[in-house]
């Protein structure tokens, strides 16, 4: 410090003879009252400027060995800090033309935008600028007149004018009172302020020259400095910015956070130049931690999202953090902490526990990272180039995501594991295996990596099982909800439906998925509807039919799945649900396709509902449907007068279920077959060849309803030619429809045929077959009252449904709907009460909203 | 046919002393060779009390080799425990069986406690030394004794936990000591024991997952226990269908043991046999049927195929090919080796049951080879058959053709309703009886009175009641 002084004290003397010039020619009591302030003024600007102004003048000399580095050092002030000046004489001039013009809006903007700027040279510790002072007064003195003039004028000023005028008043009386000394000192002698202003910054001017001829003898004296000389050289610019400077700037960075005119840009620009500072890993962590966090402020809209390369600033940043983390046990950044004082620099060996703990929450970043990434892709065109761009950022992002987890794992950090599994979970569930390996791949290529990769889980089933089996053990129900639902997902999505079946029931999400959260919501429509699919492709026709018919039932897929905005047809939405709505969706990479799946869901209600159309003989009955959605489409199909060639999707499935009707097997084949969509799912072969197998199988079973009326017999080598399936199968099908009492009819072996036994019902004992099955539907719905009662505890006589036989109940309504008319009634209340349980998603959630 | 065996399965199910008869059953069978069953009896006699055993099966393993020195140890530290436990349980026992002090119990077991304790000083602590006697008279293989003190402890004993524990010790001596009358009796205080714990804190997602878990682990325990009894007690087929078709342990059998399907599916074959009960008997086949189909996935093997081979895919000859290899199944397996006849015999009758609904003409060669029988011994079956059922009045022989003529004419309608209509009194009764059962408030007996109204509707309707076993049911 004594050599700070040093330097301070010389320049002084120089001030000294032209102050007391002024003296002379001014009132020595005034003089001196102006002298001692702005003594004290510059002192203490001196405290805090010193070290900077060394610093830098340090660097000027080092950068230009010759003589003329006077000239130099002038230039270089000035672009520091007169271009400032500039700026602010230029807003001054502005002002004076309005003023003219008697425009006094543009003055309001002008005189803000000044008054910014001076606030900015102070939180620099610059003098306020004479000409600050100079313009203040003579605005004081112009608004006073115009004041006058608009009381004496008749005419009026306009109102926007005459309010910023009156706006003005009041800023420039503030101000005035602000700066009341400066003014004074001014008024009185104008020449006499703008010298001593010169003055004050004119010790910088001359400073280096002097330190120049002595700068030998200081290098030599104190070596701490050059260290600081060589971090600051490389900062190029941020000649302020100095280790020890870093924690007051961060709280004054801090208290700006939030506040009204603060430039975001500029904070992170001071913030990175600061990090470039930083030494210690105190230091680095704290800069790191207001970095981050100041450029997640950046963009303060909802609606729009982080520019890319702020999120992956942010993405590196956040890696940086960890790594230091990781690196050094010592810290560690917590979300509660003791109170510490923020303006010292703390080491571990000062804390008590030896580990320096900050106040700071990675999963925080973590999922602000996360977050901003899906809203960027939900507000990019899914079709062009950036999002494909973009979402190769989710490799990095999951690497950041895998070590935050591994970072949690070494600190034994419980909830906050939790949450960073969940996100990693979030990534991976709904890919397929060989996205997966390249996440993981990059993912592991670091040391520092978590406890569970799929090169440890040796597949990604395992991969999931491990992380979903942290989260079911973790006591946080949500999350546990979600990595059950994930992990439904995951293994419907590997063909896996049994296992994805029974821990969907076991689970008994489905009593309670109604009242939660949207999002969860969202996930449980998802795994239900990949489950369906999941069946489908697994050949378990009436299961993905039972399956996804909850879910079109509803007639709000795109919906319910996340994946667009419904429009809604008898009142529109307010702007803020639509918002939230739009919040909401998925990005496109994860959409389950929607058409493959409408293709999936109504090939399976043709190959379930045909049959049972053809098996009921009276209008009555054929008005109950298994599928409506799918029997809405068929009716409309058949009132086409025209039908062209078949284009759509729907009009293929349309087109077969018709062939499937009048028994044509081979036409309904090649139409299915030929739907585009197939190429989207995977092993599409397979399941085409599937869907052959079951169009034979049903058509065989249309046909015997269909036409069993107009035959006696028929002979079982026949229907296997015409239906190109074994003869065992057909024997095999015949007997079950014969089992079932499905088909009056028995096999006569020895001929090979199979004989109908048919009669026809006369209309009396028609009803009263109705009405029988109308009891026992009574009695069934009773027994299910009884066992909601009564709880699981019947005997066996009671087939109990719901309840404990959960998955049973599930089954044998599946089961029950095969089997077709006779129960059809019941299965369908049931079906019913299932579809409002979808509809309810999202429907109760926007009442609650509205 | 060692790919079939569930000894392996079952075993951690049971307790050790409950598996020494499942491996003295492989012995017999040779699925296994004999020293690998031989030295598992010897690791299952070697953590119980039963030292000479466990020494007799040591020499039988290694005959030329050294006894070990633990076993003299243990039979010393045995011997004398046995006599310390023995002089603390004596000393209540003495209390307990005098006559005056018989007929002073009453059925409050507090006021008993406390009766013992002011008359005799017979404290809490004394009579837990039943328990411990009990239970160590089990350990070293006597279990009649046990099975004394275990019941003399449970009418004591205020200690749910012990009382349960002692409960199981009990049912695991009489099933050992072939009570099985007795073992019956403590299966389903065991059984009520467990339902009214479920009961108590019911399976709801947001109950406690340990308790479920709890339950479900005790009813896996008791349907495996249960095997021993239910295959050994007379009427224990009919039981066990009973038992296991109930939800709650269907529900346990679907978790946790699919393998315990192999067992329904032939209870449910043998259940036909069983006279009386034919409605029943075709219901448990069908629910078994619809369980086997379902699991699937989970569990297969030849007994289970056959019934979905016979009444899901209707393809007769799977069903015998399966039929063939789950003879040998059951021959094997512990439980059912000794209704092997019988379940041949069942599922014969199913087949050709199923086999005659379906078709109007049968070649009876053809039909005695679905059953694997001669021809000759086909025809004398397929007669006996016709006789014995329903079919009697439908099927004729024609003996030149060698065919069966089966010519059944199509139901009429008022049957069919009532074949439709014929299961809502069993099914309204069951439903009373669960009434009865919960508390009796005014709102489910409106519930009960609207099902017998339906009946009575129907009644009316006809013209004439439902079938005549159906109101056999009611009057009951």
């Amino acid at each position: 410090m004594s050599d700070d002084d040093a330097v301070e004290v010389k320049p002084a003397p120089s001030a000294k003879p032209a102050m007391s010039r002024f003296l002379r020619t001014a009132g020595p009591d005034s003089a001196s009252s102006s002298e001692t302030e702005t003594e004290s003024e510059s002192d203490d600007d001196e405290d805090e400027q010193e070290l900077p102004k060394k610093a830098g003048s340090r660097f000027l000399k080092g950068d230009s060995d010759e003589d003329e580095s006077d000239e130099d050092v002038k230039r270089i002030v000035k672009s520091a800090r007169d271009k400032r000046l500039e700026e602010m004489e230029a807003t001054g001039k502005t002002m004076d033309n309005a003023l003219k013009i008697n425009d006094w809006t543009a003055i309001q903007n002008e005189f803000d935008k000044l008054t910014r700027m001076v606030q900015r040279q102070q939180n620099m510790s610059e003098p306020v600028p004479s000409f600050f002072i100079r313009t203040l007064a003579s605005l004081e003195a112009s608004v006073n007149d115009a004041l006058i003039r608009e009381k004496e004028s008749k005419k009026k000023m306009n109102a926007l004018n005459a309010r910023a005028l009156t706006a003005m008043k009041q800023k420039v009386k503030k101000m005035t009172k602000e700066y009341e000394q400066d003014i004074r000192s001014f008024q009185q002698d104008p020449e006499a302020f703008e010298r001593e202003y010169a003055v004050a910054v004119a010790p910088e001017v001359v400073a280096p020259s002097r330190q120049k001829k002595s700068s030998a003898k200081l290098a030599d004296e104190d070596e701490d400095d050059e260290d600081e000389f060589t971090t600051v050289g490389k900062g190029g610019k941020g000649v302020q910015y100095t280790p020890e400077g870093i924690f007051k700037h961060l709280q004054q960075i801090q208290e700006a956070r939030g506040k009204k005119n603060t430039d975001r840009a500029d904070q992170i620009r001071t913030l990175e130049k600061l990090l470039a500072v930083a030494i210690t890993p105190y230091q680095r962590i704290r800069v790191l931690l207001a970095l981050i966090s100041s450029r997640f402020d950046y963009n303060a809209s909802l609606s729009s999202f982080m520019p890319p390369e702020l999120w992956s600033a942010a993405q590196r940043e956040t890696d940086q953090l960890i790594e230091i983390l990781a690196l050094d046990a010592a810290y560690a950044v917590e979300e509660l902490t003791e109170d510490y004082d923020e303006l010292i620099e703390r080491t571990p060996e000062d804390e008590k526990t030896g580990i320096v703990r900050i106040r700071g929450s990675i999963i925080s970043f973590i999922d602000r990272l996360d977050d901003e990434f899906t809203r960027s892709l939900q507000n990019i065109d899914p079709h062009g180039t950036e999002y494909v761009e973009r979402l190769k950022d989710e490799k990095g992002l999951y690497c950041t995501i895998c070590r935050a987890q591994a970072l949690c794992e070494l600190r034994k950090q419980v909830d906050p594991l939790a949450r960073v599994i969940m996100r990693r979970i979030e990534h991976i569930y709904s890919k397929p295996d060989a996205v997966l390996n390249v996440l993981e791949m990059a993912a592991t290529a670091f040391d520092f990596k978590p406890s569970v990769t799929l090169q440890s889980a040796s597949s990604s089933a395992v991969l999931m099982h491990t992380l979903c089996v942290h989260l079911y053990q973790s006591g946080n129900i949500l999350l546990r909800t979600r990595a059950m639902l994930s992990h439904i997902y995951h293994h419907a999505l590997h063909n896996d439906f049994y296992t994805a079946r029974d821990m969907l029931l076991m689970s008994h999400l489905q009593e309670t998925i109604h009242s939660a959260d949207v999002a969860t919501q969202i996930v449980y429509n998802r795994a239900v509807v990949q489950l369906g699919l999941c069946a489908f492709r697994c050949g378990l026709i009436k299961e993905a039919q039972s399956t996804l018919h909850d879910i079109f039932a509803t007639q709000r897929v795109k919906e319910l799945l996340a994946q667009g905005v419904h429009q809604q047809k008898f009142y529109t939405l307010t702007p803020e649900q639509e918002k939230a709505e739009k919040q909401r969706q998925l990005p496109f990479h994860m959409h389950i396709n929607t058409e493959l799946l409408e293709a999936a869901f109504l090939v399976s209600s043709m190959l379930v509902e045909i049959p049972v159309l053809a098996s009921m003989d009276s209008e009555e009955q054929k008005r109950k449907a298994i599928s409506k959605p799918f029997r809405r489409l068929l009716d409309f199909a058949d009132r086409q007068v025209f039908t062209g060639p078949p284009e759509s999707t729907r009009d293929h499935i349309m087109q077969a279920s018709k062939a499937l009707q009048s028994g044509q097997w081979e036409q309904c084949r090649d139409l299915i077959q030929d739907i585009k969509i197939w190429s989207l799912m995977p092993e599409a072969a397979s399941v085409k060849d599937m869907l052959a197998k079951r169009i034979q199988e049903e058509g065989l079973r249309t046909y015997l309803f269909t036409f069993s009326p107009h035959y006696r017999s028929l002979s079982l080598s026949l229907l296997s030619s015409t239906f190109s399936l074994p003869p065992r199968s057909v024997s095999s099908i015949v007997s079950r429809m014969i089992w079932n009492e499905e088909l009056s009819a028995s096999l006569d072996q020895s001929s090979g045929v199979v004989v109908f036994h048919r009669v026809d019902l006369s209309r009396s004992q028609q009803l009263a077959q109705t009405l029988a099955d109308r009891i026992n539907v009574m009695v069934e719905a009773n027994e299910k009252v009884l066992d909601v009662r009564l709880g699981g505890g019947a005997s066996w006589g009671d087939r109990a449904e719901g309840g404990k036989g959960d998955k049973r109940g599930e089954q044998a309504q599946e089961r029950r709907g095969g089997r077709g008319e006779r129960r059809g009634a019941g299965t369908r209340g049931a079906r019913a009460a299932r579809g409002a349980r979808f509809a309810q998603g999202l429907g109760s959630q926007m009442a609650r909203t509205r | 046919m060692a790919e079939y065996d569930l000894t392996k399965t079952i075993i951690p199910y049971l307790d050790r002393h409950l598996a020494f008869p499942l491996l003295a059953h492989l012995v017999e069978t040779n699925i296994f060779p004999v020293e690998q069953v031989r030295a598992a009896q010897y690791e299952l006699a070697k953590g119980t009390n039963m030292v000479d055993y466990a020494v007799n099966l040591f020499e039988q393993l290694h005959p030329d080799g050294e006894v070990p020195a633990e076993f003299s140890a243990k039979r010393e530290k045995a011997l004398s425990t046995n006599e310390r436990l023995q002089q603390e349980a004596q000393a209540v026992l003495d209390v307990i069986e005098k006559p005056e002090v018989a007929q002073a119990m009453r059925q409050d077991k507090n006021q008993n406690l406390q009766f013992l304790k002011d008359s005799y000083g017979v404290t809490l602590e004394q009579i837990h030394a039943l328990y411990n006697f009990g239970q160590f008279q089990y350990s070293y293989g006597n279990y009649s004794g046990a099975a004394d003190y275990l019941y003399h402890f449970r009418v004591l004993s205020t200690d749910n936990e012990l009382n349960t524990s002692a409960s199981w010790g009990k049912l695991a001596s009489d099933i050992l000591t072939g009570k099985w009358d007795t073992a019956l009796e403590e299966l389903n205080t065991l059984r009520e024991t467990i339902d009214s714990r479920a009961a108590s804190t019911p399976l709801l997602p947001s109950s406690s997952h340990l308790e479920s878990r709890q339950s479900l682990y005790s009813r896996a325990w008791l349907t495996h226990w249960s095997l021993f009894v239910y295959f050994n007690h007379p009427s224990g087929r009919a039981l066990l269908l009973d038992t296991f078709l109930s939800p709650a342990y269907l529900n346990t059998i679907q978790t946790a043991c699919p393998w315990i399907l192999r067992y329904l599916a032939v209870a449910a074959v043998l259940a036909r046999s069983a006279a009386g009960a034919s409605a029943r008997a075709r219901y448990a086949l069908r629910e078994t049927v619809k369980i086997v189909q379902m699991e699937e996935y989970q569990y297969a093997d030849p007994v289970t195929r056959f019934l979905t081979e016979l009444y899901v895919q209707f393809d007769f000859e799977a069903a015998q090919r399966e039929l063939a290899q789950a003879d040998t199944v059951v021959t094997d397996d512990f439980f059912l080796s000794e209704f092997r006849d019988e379940f041949l015999d069942n599922a014969r009758y199913l087949i050709s049951e199923a086999y005659c609904r379906i078709h109007q003409r049968i070649d009876i060669s053809d039909l005695s080879a679905r059953l694997n029988l001669s021809p000759e011994e086909g025809e004398k079956w397929i007669v006996n058959l016709i006789r014995d059922t329903r079919m009697g009045a439908d099927a004729k022989i024609d003996l030149e053709k060698n065919v069966i003529e089966i010519n059944r004419p199509a139901l009429p309608i008022y049957q069919s309703v009532i074949e439709k209509t014929r299961g809502l009194s069993i099914r309204t009764q069951a439903m009373g009886a669960a009434m009865a059962r919960a508390v009796r408030n005014s709102k489910s007996r409106v519930v009960f009175h609207q099902a017998m109204f339906n009946w009575m509707f129907f009644v009316s309707i006809n013209g004439k009641g439902p079938a005549y076993e159906d109101v056999k049911y009611i009057s009951k």
